[in-house]
């Protein structure tokens, strides 16, 4: 009975939805919406305007450079909503994760070594190149922390921690967030706007370092707000 | 080719997010998905963008697979 109640309910509302997607224009029509008012000039001028040949960087840094100040916020809030739930301090019982039964295979040890050095030039080189090739501070960020994480898994969480001791790392969280202000409130001392970059003019040579310094505090920040969620969850403090 | 190729894709991807919905073993559900997330990324960047394919790779393969396993491994293995 349930079943089949269930069954006409989906139906019930497949029906407007098909309905609906059949009233979409077609895919890759020319004049879709979503080819003819912003998309055009992006992709016209972009690179002109905003010094960035990966448009993906102009729109992410530059045209909706607000709504990348806003995610970042929300990334950090979302990682103090983490420490909130996770690291309430327990007095009585200092929960320790007892070690793995399994030990670390040489096989991972080894590859996670020769690696490393690879996965962190491959990170920066995204995070500075971030405005003319694909990738930037997101993405590198995260690999960065990625590897964190894997250091973590092989070599155990307290000797990876020592490479960000815990009053760097409190610095390093809230890092996107703190350099969006600060290259906002540059842009606003030298241009009148809040994050408004140079477009033309005696500072044009500001433009790319702008934008790079942006790109390096959401990759810092991203790869330090990665590691402690994992080590809050580990139970090895964030 | 490519159509084939991308017929391929969109048939893994199915079903792989069938396998996650009826795995029972959240272990082998966390695999599962960042195989999805693998597959996923391999889409993104044929259908020419980079930029998703590696975020993608990055959040979707990596990290999330981890905190998956670093919660199955805290709370229990089996679908209640």
């Amino acid at each position: 009975m349930r079943r089949a109640l269930t069954l006409a309910l989906l139906i019930l509302a497949s029906v407007p939805l098909l309905y609906a997607v059949s009233l979409l224009p077609p895919v890759g029509s020319e004049d879709n919406p979503t080819y003819t008012y912003v998309v055009p000039h992006y992709l016209e001028e972009g690179p002109e305007e905003t010094g960035c040949e990966n448009i993906v960087t102009a729109v992410i840094l530059n045209y909706r450079g607000f709504d990348t100040g806003g995610e970042v916020t929300v990334i950090f809030t979302a990682l103090m909503a983490v420490f909130g739930v996770l690291l309430i301090p327990r007095p009585a019982e200092k929960v320790r994760q007892p070690e793995s039964a399994v030990p670390v295979s040489p096989v991972t040890l080894f590859i996670v070594r020769t690696l490393a050095p690879f996965i962190v030039v491959f990170s920066v080189y995204q995070i500075i190149n971030g405005h003319s090739t694909p990738g930037g501070g997101f993405q590198g960020g995260t690999i960065i922390g990625a590897l964190l994480i894997a250091a973590s898994l092989v070599m155990g969480s307290e000797r990876t921690q020592r490479l960000l001791p815990e009053g760097v790392r409190r610095w390093l969280q809230p890092a996107a967030v703190l350099m969006f202000a600060v290259v906002g409130v540059t842009g606003m001392l030298l241009f009148g706007e809040y994050l408004s970059y140079p477009i033309e003019g005696e500072y044009l040579f500001l433009r790319v370092p702008f934008l790079t310094l942006v790109e390096i505090g959401i990759g810092v920040g991203g790869a330090a707000i990665v590691a402690s969620i994992f080590w809050a969850m580990e139970g090895s403090d964030g | 080719m490519s159509r084939a190729f991308d017929l391929v894709l969109y048939g893994l991807l199915i079903a792989c997010a069938l396998a996650v919905i009826r795995t029972k073993d959240l272990l082998a559900a966390s695999i599962i998905f960042s195989t999805y997330s693998l597959i996923l990324c391999l889409v993104w960047q044929l259908r020419g963008s980079p930029d998703v394919a590696l975020t993608e790779a990055a959040v979707g393969a990596g990290v999330t697979t981890v905190l998956f396993l670093v919660a199955v491994a805290r709370t229990s293995r089996r679908e209640r």
